[in-house]
């Protein structure tokens, strides 16, 4: 059946409303990481930079500053006020790499484990073990900040990547465990029942049957825990301590509360650390479109 | 042997939950019961060493504040604007994607991308936009000149409370509209086709036939947007530092500056107490609402 034209006409409207809207920020904090911050404050700003220039990710990836940012005192406007917070930008970013890689490969196995039981297998407890895990996934993570952060200390763990990690899992292993339950439902057990009765034991029929069968379930997962290790913030802020362990949102936010940062630095270290989540998701968009609409459609 | 395989399959099963188990018993059972112990005793960090039991005290303290109410207000109006707006975006987004036509494939790559970015990047980005002095939403509104100089939207209680919303909304409505657009496609084409015999236009159409089908989803959406308001957190530290005064103060910042501005553990670990009370009630409500839901 042909669409109208009004419709058609119309349909297109909306969409170019709609893209504005969702990746026009994302192009300007682009846009604005090749300005330096003299071209920044102009008025009305430049929607095009006029002097484009990559100084600023040269400045942050090498840390050795490029002469636009030698310090000048006649040009306050000029990007001297180089924000240590900015320039911290991919000791931060490998940081972040580190504890969501992990948490992401740790919760992934643990979810996996965890939800193939509780689809398949018939035990005391069941019921309370599972209603326990998603109900502690109620709990707001501020209610839980002093008795986090004493723990973490009382472990000896504080600014070291295994605190994040632990914390990490903990608060995304409710939400995996939930999606793997839902998805190994959705799976018939027939063929691992064929795999136990050729004599394979419950794991063995796991890792070898199952595994495979449900890796699109298994990315999306993945995907799942390592964009939330990414993006968590209140916790990241409150155990870590030096760029030992600092993650890029606590650097980050640093240089957003800044009033003295360097917009076009910034702007920059915003960009570089927007990419990998974006990517990740990018690539991992038909198991995660997929795996969300198995879990919440029919 | 029957006996044999049910405790193998038990000890399989716990074997499995086990390290999920340990890891949430340890941050979640335990904290909840040192926040008790806590919010029971004295515990200032200017004064260390001297922690005399207290009983209620601190949560008399902390409910006396009449911070903690306004700061409840205030997060009770973001939370009810931010569910609206998620749910009314979201179905008319959703609704668009679902059409047949080359826009909708794009968008469909383009609206995962607000949904990857990290809540604390959103917040920077919106905030620099909406900056008094760089924003380019100023510089926007300059240069069709609706304005003559360039607003300062954070030092207004309205506006600044508009750009945390604004922000959420640009976070949150992807996710809401992807869901939604999963429900959307398994609707079988029949009933459409049922509710155009019976006579019925767009709009009964949607009524009869879209909106039931949505209606589950749309539900566990409203959950997860109220915790969502509850709990905001990173946005108000990066954008608008709960000001100017406290008109940005949500509970989650309100508990974060009241334990770290005046460092009184106790009277912080009662007010997170009553702050997962809230949350877990208000869960329960929806549970309650839910189960009385007729669900496919």
């Amino acid at each position: 059946m042909r669409m109208s034209t009004g419709k058609r006409v119309f349909l297109y409207a909306m969409s170019v409303i709609l893209a504005i809207w969702l990746i026009g920020p994302i192009l300007w904090i682009v846009d604005a990481s090749f300005q330096l911050d003299n071209e920044l404050f102009s008025i009305p700003p430049h929607w095009i930079p006029q002097k484009p220039t990559l100084d600023n990710y040269k400045y942050i990836i090498t840390r050795v500053p490029p002469p636009a940012y030698a310090y000048d005192p006649g040009q306050i406007q000029m990007g001297h006020k180089a924000s240590g917070e900015a320039l911290a930008a991919i000791p931060a970013l490998k940081n972040s790499f580190i504890v969501s890689t992990v948490t992401m490969a740790l919760n992934v196995v643990i979810s996996v484990l965890a939800a193939y039981a509780f689809s398949r297998l018939r035990f005391t407890g069941r019921n309370v073990s599972f209603s326990f895990i998603m109900l502690s996934r109620l709990i707001p993570a501020i209610a839980v900040a002093i008795p986090f952060f004493a723990i973490i200390q009382a472990l000896r763990l504080l600014d070291t990547y295994l605190a994040l990690i632990l914390v990490y899992l903990a608060f995304t292993l409710p939400f995996t465990i939930w999606f793997m339950t839902k998805y190994f439902d959705f799976m018939p057990p027939d063929l691992e029942d064929a795999a136990m009765v050729d004599g394979c034991t419950r794991f063995q029929a796991l890792t070898k049957v199952v595994v495979p069968i449900v890796a699109p379930g298994i990315a999306a997962t993945g995907a799942f825990a390592f964009l939330n290790a990414y993006s968590e913030f209140l916790f990241a802020v409150l155990l870590t301590k030096t760029m030992a362990s600092k993650t890029v949102p606590v650097v980050l936010s640093a240089a957003a509360i800044n009033f003295d940062v360097s917009y076009a630095l910034a702007s920059t270290a915003v960009v570089l650390a927007i990419i990998p989540p974006i990517a990740f998701a990018l690539i991992f968009r038909n198991y995660i479109t997929s795996g969300l609409s198995m879990a919440f459609g029919k | 042997m029957a006996g044999g395989a049910a405790r193998r399959r038990h000890i399989y099963a716990y074997l499995s939950i086990l390290p999920a188990i340990v890891i949430i018993v340890l941050f979640t059972v335990y904290p909840i019961l040192y926040n008790v112990d806590l919010a029971l005793h004295k515990n200032v960090l200017t004064a260390p060493g001297s922690h005399p039991f207290t009983g209620l005290k601190n949560f008399a303290d902390v409910l006396k504040n009449p911070g903690l109410v306004r700061s409840f207000r205030t997060t009770a109006e973001f939370t009810a604007v931010i569910v609206v707006g998620n749910v009314i975006l979201g179905i008319l987004i959703a609704l668009l994607l679902n059409e047949k036509f080359f826009g909708a494939r794009v968008l469909q790559v383009l609206i995962l991308i607000p949904w990857a970015i990290p809540v604390v990047m959103a917040g920077i980005i919106w905030r620099w936009m909406f900056a008094g002095n760089i924003g380019v939403i100023n510089g926007f509104l300059y240069s069709l000149g609706l304005i003559d100089k360039y607003y300062s939207f954070f030092g207004n209680p309205a506006t600044a409370k508009l750009t945390l919303i604004v922000a959420r909304l640009w976070k949150d409505v992807p996710l809401t509209a992807i869901l939604l657009l999963a429900t959307l496609q398994v609707i079988p084409h029949e009933l459409y086709d049922a509710a155009k015999i019976d006579g019925g236009g767009a709009w009964a159409a949607f009524r009869y036939v879209t909106f039931p089908f949505l209606k589950p989803t749309l539900t566990v959406l409203l959950i997860l947007e109220t915790l969502t308001g509850f709990v905001t957190f990173d946005l108000v530290f990066v954008m608008t530092g709960g000001g100017p005064a406290d008109a940005t103060t949500l509970l989650a910042w309100y508990t974060y500056t009241e334990i770290f501005t005046h460092l009184n553990l106790g009277r912080g670990a009662a007010l997170a107490f009553i702050i997962a009370l809230l949350t877990l009630v208000m869960a329960m409500f929806y549970f309650w609402a839910l189960r009385s839901e007729e669900l496919y």
